[in-house]
């Protein structure tokens, strides 16, 4: 299968490159960081000079604060690694011709496209998969236990939502000629839909319902609304084809 | 309550090794990447210094700048 | 084998006509050099073959089938060689024609076998497990044509092939095209008429993307068998040739004049009024000269008479 082929060869550059070794330290040391974090904060400013006074105004930090921290940290990490991971993925191909050395050859252009793909979302899945059973232990340690069966709900959420800007970012390097254009795009993408976010009773559509609801079930609500689920399943496949359709008819 | 920094840093002391390490790792692998590497963009010694003494981005910002394909 | 035959097939860009009502036929088996000067539309048309740009009108045939309906099927059976071959810099020769092999979809054992002959044969299995980013451009030009090879290509794409190589290189590429004649149908474009001669058998003269003449090599240097001289002036007399330059050139019977080292090349109307000028000149100007010789043409000449860079 040429897919399988292209894949391969995806994934061992994302490791000779050293991606994918970024991309594991870096969230695994803030899956370790972020309850250590949450639990020392208020320890730390007690010691400050002058912060004597804060003993005991400063509540107790909760497993939700760990949580929170945790999932600010690895969303903004990692949707900042798979930007950059991905900006280049098709863009820098065309520019120098390696794509066309290879899609000369019996190899379907869909194949090469969704290869790049798949191979990034492994990069992130096994990242955040790892950060996330550190992150368990390390908030067991400091905090006490947590629903196993909603923190693996969790990563799965933060996985998703890291997913929808790898897609919607290989669509802007499809599109466009450099990748400092397709990161641009890109982060004009997130602004825009943080913005849309933000207009009272929309945000539940938009991928960044993700979090909020993965937030929600932590911290132990029920989670009713998952229109933003779909929206950002909608949003990988779209961005995918439209990028393979437009990546079809290019001239390489 | 007395508290002084020793203390807090021993207690969480087998919880702050494995950061350490891992900090430590990722700064060994750019250091003998930048050091192997026959070309870097800017000058090499600027990325040595860089990888060794900003923790954590230092390797980071050098593995996804740094190295000239 | 494949023939190839290109019928009308246009390409703008912009508002630059590249190809312009291109008609080709390029016969299963044969070596066809592809001629031109730049910007004529070779690359072009490589590339429109290989599948990597799309015509805006026009026809392809390979063999009998027409392009547009088996893509990858024709796919499998071409090799292509660009005109600046790029590789993904972390891979190693041999990984890179292991992943083209697999591309192929050829069997493990088959694909070692292949990818080591190939290693072989391009002269880069000292280099095989370097990192391709440090390779100078005349390994990557020798991994190009590996790569190209790899699955037994019936019709093989060559866009200038031999530029970036060295003199013993470039032999050894142009023998091993003249050998590929018995296997597969080669179209190759090149500025280095001297090599066309050596290996082509058919011969494609393009100008700003239309075909100009197409014949098999020896026809067409028959037929434009257009006389020339050649004078070897004698050492010494360096100082004086600009000037004789400009004598021969108001000649009548001379129609071009290049100078090559202490040697003229003169393409003419006529080798015997001609040379009764030439000598006639000389005695004129006391001017001595070593040798005056009758030299068959060159694709070179008849190159340059076609395309216009000529007086
Ligand atoms: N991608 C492109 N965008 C714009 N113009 C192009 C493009 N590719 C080719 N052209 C134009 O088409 C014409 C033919 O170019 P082509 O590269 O086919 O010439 P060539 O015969 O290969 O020349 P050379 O001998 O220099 O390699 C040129 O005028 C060129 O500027
Ligand atoms: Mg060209």
């Amino acid at each position: 299968m040429n897919f399988i082929t292209a894949f391969n060869k995806e994934f061992l550059e994302q490791r000779r490159t050293r991606k994918f070794l970024i991309a594991l330290v870096v969230l695994v040391l803030f899956g370790m960081t972020s309850p250590l974090m949450a639990k020392m904060t208020p320890q730390i400013m007690t010691m400050v000079p002058g912060g004597e006074a804060f003993v005991g105004m400063i509540p107790e930090p909760t497993i939700n604060d760990a949580v929170a921290q945790y999932i600010k940290n690895i969303i903004q990490f990692g949707v900042l690694l798979a930007l950059v991971f991905t900006m280049g993925s098709i863009t820098i191909e065309k520019d120098k011709g390696t794509a066309a050395m290879i899609l000369s050859k019996p190899m379907p252009r869909g194949s090469f496209l969704l290869a790049k793909f798949t191979s990034l979302a492994l990069t992130f899945i096994i990242a955040v998969v790892i950060a996330g059973v550190a992150a368990y232990y390390y908030t067991y340690f400091l905090f006490g236990q947590m629903n196993i069966l909603n923190w693996i709900t969790l990563n799965g959420l933060i996985v998703l939502y890291i997913l929808v800007y790898i897609a919607i970012t290989l669509l802007y390097s499809t599109l466009t000629r450099t990748q400092y254009v397709a990161i641009g795009l890109s982060f004009g993408t997130l602004i825009f839909l943080g913005i849309l976010g933000s207009l009272p009773g929309f945000g539940i559509n938009l991928p960044d319902a993700l979090i909020s609801n993965a937030s929600l079930l932590m911290s132990g609500y029920p989670v009713t609304n998952w229109t933003g689920l779909w929206v950002s399943l909608g949003i990988i496949v779209v961005s995918i084809t439209t990028a393979w359709l437009v990546f079809r008819k290019q001239e390489l | 309550m007395e508290i002084n920094p020793m203390e807090i840093i021993l207690k969480y002391l087998p919880l702050l090794i494995p950061i350490a390490l891992l900090q430590f790792g990722l700064m060994i692998a750019a250091l003998v990447d930048v050091i192997r590497r026959e070309k870097t963009k800017g000058p090499k010694w600027v990325w040595i210094i860089v990888v060794v003494f900003i923790n954590l981005f230092g390797p980071i910002v050098y593995f996804i700048f740094g190295r000239d394909e | 084998m494949n023939s190839v035959k290109i019928e009308d097939l246009r390409k703008k860009y912009g508002n630059v006509n590249a190809l312009d009502g291109l008609n080709i036929q390029v016969d299963s088996g044969s070596v066809f050099g592809f001629l031109g000067p730049n910007g004529a539309g070779k690359t072009t048309t490589l590339r429109i073959l290989a599948g990597l740009a799309q015509a805006d009108s026009g026809s392809i045939f390979f063999g009998s089938e027409n392009t547009s309906k088996s893509g990858t099927d024709q796919k499998a059976r071409l090799g292509y060689l660009p005109e600046e071959p790029a590789f993904y810099g972390w891979m190693s020769p041999r990984e890179y024609l292991d992943y083209v092999g697999k591309i192929f979809k050829l069997e493990a054992k088959e694909r070692q076998l292949r990818v080591d002959q190939l290693l072989e044969k391009s002269g880069l299995k000292e280099a095989a497990k370097r990192r391709i980013a440090g390779f100078s451009r005349g390994m990557r030009q020798r991994l190009g044509i590996a790569q190209a090879l790899m699955n037994h290509p019936s019709l093989l794409l060559l866009d200038e092939p031999v530029s970036a190589l060295d003199p013993a290189g470039r032999k050894e590429v142009l023998e091993m095209i003249e050998g590929l004649s018995s296997e597969c149908t080669v179209i190759m474009s090149s500025h280095i008429l001297a090599d066309v001669e050596r290996v082509c058998d058919t011969v494609g003269i393009i100008n700003k993307g239309k075909l100009i003449t197409q014949a098999k090599k020896q026809d067409l240097l028959d037929r434009y068998a257009i006389p020339a001289l050649e004078i070897t002036t004698s050492n010494g007399s360096a100082s004086l040739m600009p000037e004789w330059k400009l004598r021969l050139e108001k000649l009548p019977a001379i129609t071009g004049v290049t100078v090559e080292g202490y040697r003229f090349h003169l393409a003419v109307k006529d080798v015997h009024t001609s040379q009764q000028e030439v000598m006639q000149d000389a005695l004129h100007h006391n001017v001595t000269f070593e040798k005056l010789e009758v030299v068959k043409p060159s694709l070179e000449d008849i190159f340059m008479q076609l395309t216009g860079s000529l007086k």
